[in-house]
């Protein structure tokens, strides 16, 4: 027994036609001369308006823009670059978040994770000679307490000589692992060679723009 | 049997890209396309609100063919898309936000494990995957059938299913307010896994629609 025979026939067709109800149905001014000129002219005067329109909006759209320079970190390829209007000033080689995950053995429900923040920033602070203030992780992760001195913490020489914080902790430094630069290793800062840091250290200042992504 | 036939007919040809032999590019025939000046002062629009705000978001341009990471207006990365398909592109306006991004296995770090050791990097990022966004619209991502003919063949599979019940549901209930537009993405595996990489929980997305020639 054949209770639909052309199922799939009538599927197929079914198919091929959809797209048929997107086409739209000629205009009533097709055929009549007098009122197919007068459209024209309206449609002119229509795209007209339409071009200023869109020439106004990029324009309002590259207004939005940094009016100086400003830093982008593509975290993916660990590149950063110091761009202004639409020259590249800079293009360095960095190493950004691990994307790792720490659980605090002590603490159960305390854990890191190790990503670069995305999104946009901008320089709060720019360091001469820092110093690391050790976290609580940077201590777990070395098999070690976490000292109730706070001296303790303070560790000189190893985000190279110049460090700049776009919040929250987070920063642009040096290191001393320059062999690691491309790679995604670190606990969330940016880092990079002393030559490069010293340029952007240079180029920037507070309230410069760092879009990260 | 012959309605398995009908079903596997009906994705080949649904399988068939027309959307993607729409324009490359429509910015030369924009001053003589009024209806393609009006998309792109739409999202213009929509893009000047969002520049304006400290974000990093996505522009996903149909007819260009590209997926365009930015900040306040700004291209910050040009993502290619080898081919595209679309439900209910009409649509597809306004801001959407992603809800969460894909899901990747992160590494966890023990006390005394060298951060550097097993990062997340964007190989690890996944290839095939769905985004799914604020009001509602899913975006499947997945590689062309040459890289990786198993996740093609599992996407588009994914892809017919989700036509078919977007088909029933707009028969049974023609609701305007009930649509669920969808768009199916074929990324190389470097794009698909940037792209899973770049976009963060709530990041804003506008699309650029083709509009009728």
């Amino acid at each position: 027994m054949k209770c639909f025979p052309s199922l799939p026939l009538l599927v197929l067709v079914g198919i091929l036609l959809l797209p048929a109800s997107h086409l739209r149905a000629p205009s009533e001014a097709e055929g009549n001369v007098a009122g197919l000129e007068s459209h024209k002219q309206t449609d002119a005067s229509e795209s007209s308006r339409l071009v200023a329109r869109h020439v106004a909006l990029q324009h309002q759209l590259a207004q939005q823009a940094p009016a100086g320079h400003y830093i982008v970190v593509d975290t993916a390829r660990n590149r950063l670059s110091i761009i202004r209007r639409q020259e590249v000033l800079l293009t360095a080689l960095a190493s950004t978040g691990s994307g790792t995950i720490l659980n605090d053995p002590d603490r159960p429900g305390t854990r890191w994770i190790f990503d670069t923040p995305r999104g946009e920033f901008t320089i709060q602070s720019k360091l001469t000679n820092p110093i690391w203030v050790k976290p609580d992780w940077a201590f777990l992760e070395e098999g070690l307490g976490i000292p109730a001195d706070a001296e303790q913490r303070l560790e000189p020489g190893v985000l190279g000589d110049y460090a700049l914080g776009f919040g929250k902790g987070y920063f642009i430094h040096g290191t001393l692992y320059a062999r690691l630069l491309g790679q995604n290793v670190t606990h969330g800062c940016i880092r990079l060679n002393d030559d490069d840091l010293q340029r952007v250290y240079q180029l920037s200042k507070v309230g410069t723009t760092v879009m990260i992504f | 049997m012959r309605f398995f036939w009908a079903m596997v007919l009906a994705a080949l040809t649904w399988a068939t890209p027309p959307s993607t032999s729409g324009p490359a590019s429509q910015t030369g025939n924009q001053a003589r396309d009024p209806e393609g000046l009006r998309e792109a002062n739409r999202v213009l629009e929509e893009e000047i609100r969002l520049a304006a705000h400290p974000q990093i978001y996505l522009l996903l341009n149909l007819p260009d063919r590209s997926i365009v990471i930015k900040g306040r207006g700004i291209e910050l990365r040009r993502l290619p898309i080898s081919a595209w398909q679309a439900i209910e592109e009409r649509a597809m306006v306004g801001v959407f936000r992603l809800r969460a991004r894909p899901q990747v296995a992160r590494p966890k770090a023990a006390p005394l494990d060298d951060p550097a050791q097993d990062p997340i990097e964007l190989k690890d990022m996944p290839v095939a995957y769905e985004l799914l966004f604020d009001p509602t619209l899913a975006v499947t991502v997945a590689p062309p059938f040459q890289d990786r003919p198993w996740l093609w063949a599992m996407g588009l599979m994914r892809d017919s299913w989700t036509k078919t019940v977007s088909w029933i549901r707009s028969t049974a209930a023609p609701d305007e307010n009930a649509s669920s537009p969808c768009l199916r993405l074929t990324l190389s595996v470097e794009a698909a896994q940037s792209l899973a990489w770049s976009v963060t929980d709530g990041m804003p997305l506008v699309i650029r629609r083709t509009t009728p020639q």
